[in-house]
Order: C-alpha cells, then sequence, then structure tokens
C-alpha cells in the first residue's frame, strides 16, 4: 500500500518537474523573442504593434526609443506615458529620464527657434522630470548633466522659478475682493 | 554660617548635569564639499534624553520639498530607550555656474517631558556645490549638448534560466529514482553486490557469523543469477572467468560454510570472519575491474 502510494507521488512530482520545465522553456524563449524585438527597435527597424501591445514595459520603453530617434515626439510621448508606473525603481528612473530627454529636446528646438513661450514650459517639464528620476535613482550621472542643461537653458526660467507664489497670491487676491452678488434689499 | 549652608546647598543644587535635558546630542553629517546636482546629502542625528523626557516626531522636518532647491526624500526616527537616531535623507537640485556655498537649513527639535517642552536646536549645515558644465557650453550637431537618451534594457532571463535548470533536474532525479525503483539498471547492481556486502559484513562479529555466511551466499547469489553450489563454480567461471582467480578462497568458503551449516561442533575464530572479508575484498576488486 505505502509502496503504491510513494509510486503515485513520485509519477506526480515527475510529471510537476515536467511541466514545470516546460513552463520554464516556454518563459525563457518568449524573452528571447521579446529581446530581439527590442534590439530590431534599438538599431532603428520598426515592428508589428501587436507585439508591443500585449508585451512587457521594456518592449514599449524600447519601441519609445525608437519613436524619439525617429524624432516623432507625439508617438513617444504617448508611449512613455503607459509605462510611467511599471517595472522597478531603475526602470521607472529610466523611463523619467527618457521622458526628460524627450521635453529637454523639444525645449531646446523652440528656444533655438526663439520661440521662448513655448520653450518655457517644456523645460520646466523636463526639469520635473528629472527631478523624478533623480529622486528614484540619484547616481544617475547623464540625468544630472541633462537637468542642469535644463536648469541653465534660458537664464530668466530661474527667474520665474523663484518668486513662484506670487502669482498664486494675486489670483487669490482678486478672488477675495470680487464682491458677492447683491442679494436684494429687505 | 547658616546663610553659608544655604549658598552651598544652592550652588550644589545649580552645578550637577543630571538635571539636563539632553544627555547626548550629535549631528553627523559626510564632507561638506564635492556636491552636484542631484546628489543625495545624509544626515544622521543622536540624541539621548534623560528618562521621562521623550521626543514630538511632529517636530521634525517633514518629507517633501524644503525649499525651491532643497528636497527631503526620506526621514527615519529609531528609538532604543532614550536614544533617538533620526536620520535625513536630503536631495539638492541646483545648478550652479561656479562652486557654490549652499545651507542645509537647521531647525528645533521639541521634546516634551509632561505638559512642559523643550527645545534642541540642530544647527544648519553648509557645504559646497560644483557645476557639472562647464560655463562656454559646447555645441552638438543639433546645437545645445545634451546626453542621449538611456537605451532600454534587455529582459533578463536568469530566474528562467534557473527555473528551467531546477525544474530539469528534479525531473531527471525523479525519473533516475524512478528506474532505479524498477529494476532499469541491473548491470549497475551487478556492479555494487559485493560493495553492499563489504558493508553488511563491517558491522559484523565473529558471534554474528550465521548471518556473515548468508551475507556472502547471497551476493555471489545475486551475480550468477541463481543459486550458486559448490558443485555449479564451473559454470560460475564460464559466466564470470574473472573470478577464477580467487578458486582457491571460494572453494575454501563453500566447504566452510557447509561445514558451518551441516556439521556439529564447529567453533567459529576470528580469523575465519576476517578470511570471509578478505574474500569479499577480493570479490569487491574484481567487480570494480582493479584486479
Amino acid at each position: 500500500m505505502i509502496r503504491t502510494i510513494r509510486h503515485i507521488m513520485l509519477w506526480a512530482a515527475l510529471a510537476a518537474g515536467l511541466a514545470a520545465f516546460v513552463y520554464s522553456a516556454a518563459m525563457l524563449y518568449g524573452i528571447h523573442k521579446d529581446n530581439d524585438l527590442i534590439r530590431q527597435l534599438i538599431s532603428g527597424k520598426d515592428v508589428v504593434v501587436n507585439k508591443v501591445i500585449s508585451g512587457k514595459p521594456e518592449l514599449r520603453l524600447a519601441r519609445a526609443f525608437y519613436f524619439k530617434q525617429k524624432h516623432r515626439y507625439d508617438e513617444t510621448l504617448s508611449t512613455l506615458s503607459l509605462i510611467m508606473d511599471k517595472g522597478d525603481r531603475n526602470f521607472q528612473a529610466k523611463v523619467r529620464y527618457n521622458l526628460g530627454n524627450l521635453y529637454l529636446e523639444q525645449a531646446i528646438q523652440q528656444a533655438k527657434a526663439m520661440n521662448i513661450n513655448e520653450a518655457m514650459p517644456l523645460a520646466g517639464l523636463a526639469k520635473q522630470a528629472y527631478r523624478q528620476s533623480l529622486a528614484l535613482n540619484s547616481g544617475d550621472w547623464d540625468a544630472k548633466y541633462n537637468l542642469e542643461v535644463a536648469m541653465r537653458l534660458l537664464p530668466e526660467m530661474d527667474r520665474v522659478d523663484m518668486p513662484d507664489d506670487e502669482p498664486k497670491n494675486q489670483k487669490s487676491q482678486l478672488w477675495t475682493t470680487v464682491p458677492g452678488f447683491p442679494r436684494g434689499l429687505p | 554660617m547658616r546663610i553659608l549652608l544655604i549658598m552651598a546647598l544652592s550652588l550644589l543644587g545649580c552645578s550637577g548635569q543630571i538635571d539636563e535635558p539632553v544627555s547626548y546630542f550629535k549631528v553627523e553629517t559626510p564632507r561638506p564639499f564635492g556636491y552636484v546636482n542631484g546628489d543625495e546629502i545624509p544626515q544622521h542625528i543622536v540624541i539621548e534624553t534623560r528618562s521621562g523626557i521623550s521626543l514630538q516626531p511632529g517636530s521634525l522636518p517633514v518629507k517633501g520639498q524644503i525649499n525651491r532647491w532643497l528636497n527631503l526624500n526620506q526621514v527615519t526616527v529609531k528609538q532604543s530607550g532614550q536614544r533617538y537616531e533620526i536620520d535625513f535623507l536630503y536631495q539638492v537640485f541646483y545648478a550652479p555656474l561656479e562652486v557654490k556655498s549652499l545651507t542645509l537649513p537647521g531647525f528645533t527639535v521639541q521634546l516634551s517631558q509632561g505638559e512642559k517642552s523643550i527645545g534642541q536646536n540642530v544647527p544648519a549645515w553648509t557645504f559646497t556645490l560644483s557645476p557639472l558644465r562647464e560655463l562656454m557650453v559646447r555645441q552638438s550637431e543639433q546645437g545645445e549638448y545634451m546626453r542621449p537618451d538611456s537605451p532600454p534594457p534587455l529582459l533578463t532571463d536568469t530566474q528562467a534560466l534557473y527555473g528551467l535548470a531546477a525544474s530539469l533536474s528534479v525531473a531527471v532525479l525523479i525519473a533516475v529514482y524512478l528506474g532505479y525503483l524498477y529494476g532499469c539498471y541491473p548491470n549497475m547492481l551487478r556492479r555494487t553486490v559485493f560493495k553492499r556486502a563489504l558493508r553488511k559484513l563491517a558491522g559484523l562479529s565473529k558471534a554474528d557469523m550465521e548471518q556473515a555466511l548468508t551475507v556472502v551466499h547471497h551476493a555471489l547469489n545475486s551475480l550468477n543469477g541463481q543459486p550458486l553450489f559448490l558443485n555449479r563454480l564451473g559454470e560460475f567461471y564460464r559466466r564470470n572467468p574473472q573470478y577464477l582467480q580467487i578458486n582457491a578462497q571460494l572453494l575454501w568458503f563453500f566447504n566452510y560454510s557447509n561445514r558451518y551449516f551441516f556439521s556439529d561442533g564447529m567453533i567459529v575464530v576470528a580469523q575465519d570472519l576476517q578470511q570471509l572479508k578478505n574474500l569479499c575484498e577480493q570479490c569487491r576488486k574484481i567487480e570494480r575491474g582493479s584486479r
């Protein structure tokens, strides 16, 4: 009786081991396929969208990287915004750094074209993204450097940033001084 | 005289350090130079208070933005008895044009004893921050030089590889064991017949001679595939010619066994058991192919 039970258990364990083996092999195959897609995107060749949509966040980051290389900024932004909260801290820091680069590159282009009004908010967004990236991974030298680029991009930007509260105060003062509607005479 | 006594007593009352609310206070900060934009600066504060005095965690700076260029990323308070260890992790976001001196703002830690509140001042700390870019900025093809995008990381396959290796090893081990249970390795078993017999013999003394003889008989029977008797030795040698070299010892064994089991008044001496073990060892050597 005990021998039979032992045999059944051993066969069950063997079946479980083989199932785990098949599962791991399938997973490994999937990872290698995804890595091939990532390499393809890095080298500048587009891939089928469905594979990216159903794939891992790393695949989306690779696609955003590809769009950025092709200067398709809107598609880069929409792809990056989908994976902002995915992955571990390092991955999130990477996503934010690339997002900062996206904004900064556009800000530089706008500044070069003397469109200061467009450049300023873009540089502000870039700074915010780099700050978030550095809060997640303070050892990223590229993020530190580019944050400094963004901070120095437009010299008047610091002056705008420093008295940050003033416009808000003005606004609130304006609202509080608006008199209410007259409620009519008694 | 009375006035002198009162004065002495009042002086005693004033001089003791026991009444100080904070018995130990230290602020530890790293080097005050060599920081750059985005660096984290840790600050470690140790406060030891007199018993009955406790720290008010609400008086510590709150996690978040302290000022335009300084963030407080982490606040940890560890308490062991009357000793408080406070760890702050600041992060600086400032792009200076040249090496610039900045100051971590000081604050007051509130300690309370019942309804009374005592303040312990944590001094401001000054450090220098260096720029990462030169004043005359180099230009790249697109204009302003900036660091490129971070390339997307490849997916790691370590976990899947470990899973694959572990599941494969487990499956193979179970399969091998099942094979052993179903008798799929008769040759391997035949090659360890005398090894197992020797292991059994090692624990026996001359008083267990019957058992010892049975063990050797059993080993020879398993090797032969059927019970082996003295008169069938020739046939056995034909199948296993390598055992012919210990013919004399095998003959002794069968004769001795016959006498032991079928004659009365047989006295066993320790040398007999030793000879039996020797025979088994010779067989083991032949089995391993070293003889």
